[in-house]
């Protein structure tokens, strides 16, 4: 059943994407005899084709995953998205931190030790990169003026 | 012959720059920690790294060379767990469970250990002899293909991807066509029209390959961790102080040997890499030698077959990649996808104009076997103590290393929103039994294919028989057919011949 609905949910995209090449994708001009839309063309024949041979014989029929795991699954794509959205306005120190935080601890690290995992994960990341082997992470809203200043007292003395 | 020597030559002085030769040993040691850790495999562990090794800015031979060292050091890590734990890392370290564990229950774990070392740094020497062989021949034949030769063997790819990889061949197309299908999103390059962007100026470009690598390979893993998450520790077995005895090794020589080769071969062959290599190596093994039954039950010879054969198909699974332009298997799949990010093409001409590219990747194959099995030998109890990182703080990690990767590409945190995204559809596939290698294949390899498929119908102005006009795209064309149905009809002849012995029993 799942297969099945993966699949429909597939082949709806499939036909999408075969409908825009058959009519949306044109070249102005063109010398060559395949142009841009040809190629997707084949592509999306042979994936419907596919689809069509999933939906007749599917074999996958369960997921096998509890209402807890669902739980815990949508717990951890939430805290990164959340994590994503995050990352720049925060800064990369105080993100990491609460995701580091929030993630071990609801994977059943205890309080104090998720904290450490999380304030360490999030220091020593950004002193390791940024410090040692120079990649760009953001700074952060709340953090950068911190740094700036520091910069400044740097530069007077 | 010469030209190989030379090369070598040319290699040793590249892989053996100190610089070169720290990152080999980086590369190694990190890339044993990574497949020895439970769950993660060779193809996680490059995919994550990918795009931090890319982002300090080396030259295009050092990352090739770190990344290499990672994905061989990660085969060599894989048997850690799977002897200690009974967990395998990857779908490649399988076969090794089957003896490697019952041995380590008997309290032979250094034993298993140590034996399984050195076979892999037999299988992996090997397997880097035949490439540094084989690899300029083949090279300076396909330099005469054609485009349309190209298409053929583009064709015969994922056939035997179709074939030989995953449960369903039909699940294995189709996950080759959504990787091709991927790789049409952008601005064409040859017209300049935008396909399936939607305007989403992020995209124009196309969807980069870190991101769809990361994605499907690191977040997806990552998903896979939480849902299979064990609270508390795994139990792991106590290494003891024994060790490989030379009546071992005697007895192991020729399972080694023919493992070796097996693994070689069948790494060469397009999307098959090292879990096909090991299971072929032993069942081969299992038939030829185990005359008492004791396979299964801690033979040292059926510990040593599967990991001589994933270490020399790692090294197969080059050969492709580097002459031709067509990886063997998903990891090389991502190392030639870092080697399109350098701008360079990998394929014939590879050997010709980036002769310090190919051979210093060759040459630093060489020392990093030499080094694994040094590495292995004594300190094979710290990465024993590794095993048992608690997975709350490991899955944490995992994310933290692919924002911090993908973040420092262009700094644009849509990008990390896409990896959520593509680890969430990478999960799905990989529930419902898709493998997911053919997919980075078919993302890697869609420009190439369209590309050759165009310039062909140029040469013949739309002609569409210039595609089986050549003798080698018909040969390949033949083997293709060949890949496909050897499978069923070996099959249908089992069922065939079981059905006749029950209905004379009955």
């Amino acid at each position: 059943m799942v297969d099945r609905i993966f699949a429909g949910v597939l082949l709806v995209v499939a036909l999408a994407y075969s409908i825009m090449a058959f009519t949306a994708i044109r070249a102005p001009f063109q010398y060559d005899p395949l142009g841009p839309e040809s190629w997707p063309q084949i592509l999306s024949l042979v994936a419907i084709a596919c689809l069509l041979v999933m939906l007749w014989r599917p074999d996958a029929t369960r997921m096998g995953v509890t209402r807890q795991t669902w739980f815990r699954l949508t717990a951890t794509v939430i805290l990164l998205a959340a994590y994503a959205e995050l990352y720049e306005p925060l800064g990369f120190i105080l993100s990491t931190t609460l995701f580091g935080v929030a993630l071990s601890a609801m994977l059943g690290a205890g309080a104090l030790r998720s904290a450490i995992f999380g304030v360490a994960a999030g220091v020593i990341g950004y002193v390791l990169c940024v410090m040692l082997l120079g990649l760009n992470l953001p700074e952060g809203d709340l953090i950068g003026p911190l740094f700036d200043l520091a910069r400044q007292q740097e530069g007077t003395s | 012959m010469e030209t190989v020597l030379s090369g070598l030559a040319t290699g040793f002085g590249v892989a053996l720059d100190p610089f070169n030769l720290f990152l080999v040993l980086a590369g190694c040691f990190a890339g044993t920690l990574i497949g020895a850790l439970p769950g993660l495999g060779p193809i996680n562990g490059v995919a994550i790294l990918l795009p931090i090794a890319y982002g300090m800015g080396f030259g295009p031979e050092s990352a090739l060379i770190l990344l290499a060292g990672i994905y061989y050091g990660a085969e060599y890590g894989g048997r850690i767990s799977s002897i200690l734990l009974n967990v395998p890392g990857d779908a490649g370290a399988v076969m090794t469970t089957l003896d490697g564990n019952p041995m380590a229950r008997a309290g032979a774990a250094g034993r298993a250990l140590s034996l399984s070392a050195i076979a892999s740094f037999v299988g992996g020497t090997v397997s880097v002899i035949l490439l540094s062989l084989f690899a300029p021949a083949l090279a300076s034949f396909a330099v005469t293909f054609s485009p349309a030769d190209y298409v053929a063997l583009m064709v015969f790819a994922f056939a035997s991807l179709a074939s030989l990889v995953g449960k369903s061949t039909v699940k294995t197309l189709l996950g080759a066509t959504i990787g091709l299908m991927m790789a049409t999103i952008g601005i064409d390059a040859n017209t300049g029209v935008a396909r399936y962007t939607f305007g989403i100026p992020d995209i124009l470009a196309g969807i980069d390959f870190l991101i769809v690598v990361v994605g499907l390979f690191g977040m997806a893993e990552l998903l896979t961790l939480v849902e299979h998450q064990v609270s508390g520790k795994l139990k792991s077995l106590p290494v003891d102080k024994s060790f490989v005895r030379m009546a071992d090794l005697a007895k192991c020589k020729w399972t080694i040997a023919r493992a070796s080769v097996i693994g070689f071969f069948i790494g060469i062959l397009p999307g098959t890499g090292a879990s096909v290599a090991s299971a072929v190596a032993y069942g081969t093994e299992k038939r030829i030698s185990d005359s008492e039954n004791t396979f299964g039950t801690g033979d040292v010879r059926g510990l040593a077959a599967p990991e001589a054969a994933n270490n020399a198909a790692a090294g197969g699974a080059m050969v492709p990649m580097l002459t031709l332009g067509i990886p063997g298997s998903g990891t090389t799949a991502i190392l030639l996808g870092a080697l399109l990010m350098f701008n360079i093409q990998p394929g014939p001409m590879l050997f010709i104009q980036r002769p310090e590219v190919a051979w210093g990747l060759i040459a630093s194959m060489y020392i990093g076997n030499v080094a694994l099995l040094v590495i292995n030998l004594p300190l094979v109890g710290l990465f024993a103590r590794m095993l048992t990182i608690p997975q709350h703080y490991l899955t944490p990690l995992i994310a933290i290393l692919a924002f911090i990767g993908i973040y420092t590409i262009v700094g644009n945190p849509f990008d990390l929103l896409m990896i959520t995204g593509l680890g969430i559809f990478g999960w799905l596939l990989r529930k419902l039994d898709f493998s997911l290698a053919p997919v980075i294949l078919g993302f890697v390899l869609g420009g190439l294919f369209e590309n050759n498929l165009r310039r062909a119908l140029s040469i013949s102005g739309g002609d569409w028989s210039i595609l089986v006009q050549d003798y080698k795209s018909i040969a390949l064309y033949v083997l293709a057919l060949l890949v496909v149905i050897a499978p069923i009809w070996l099959g249908w002849r089992a069922r065939r011949i079981k059905g006749e012995a029950s209905s004379e029993n009955g």
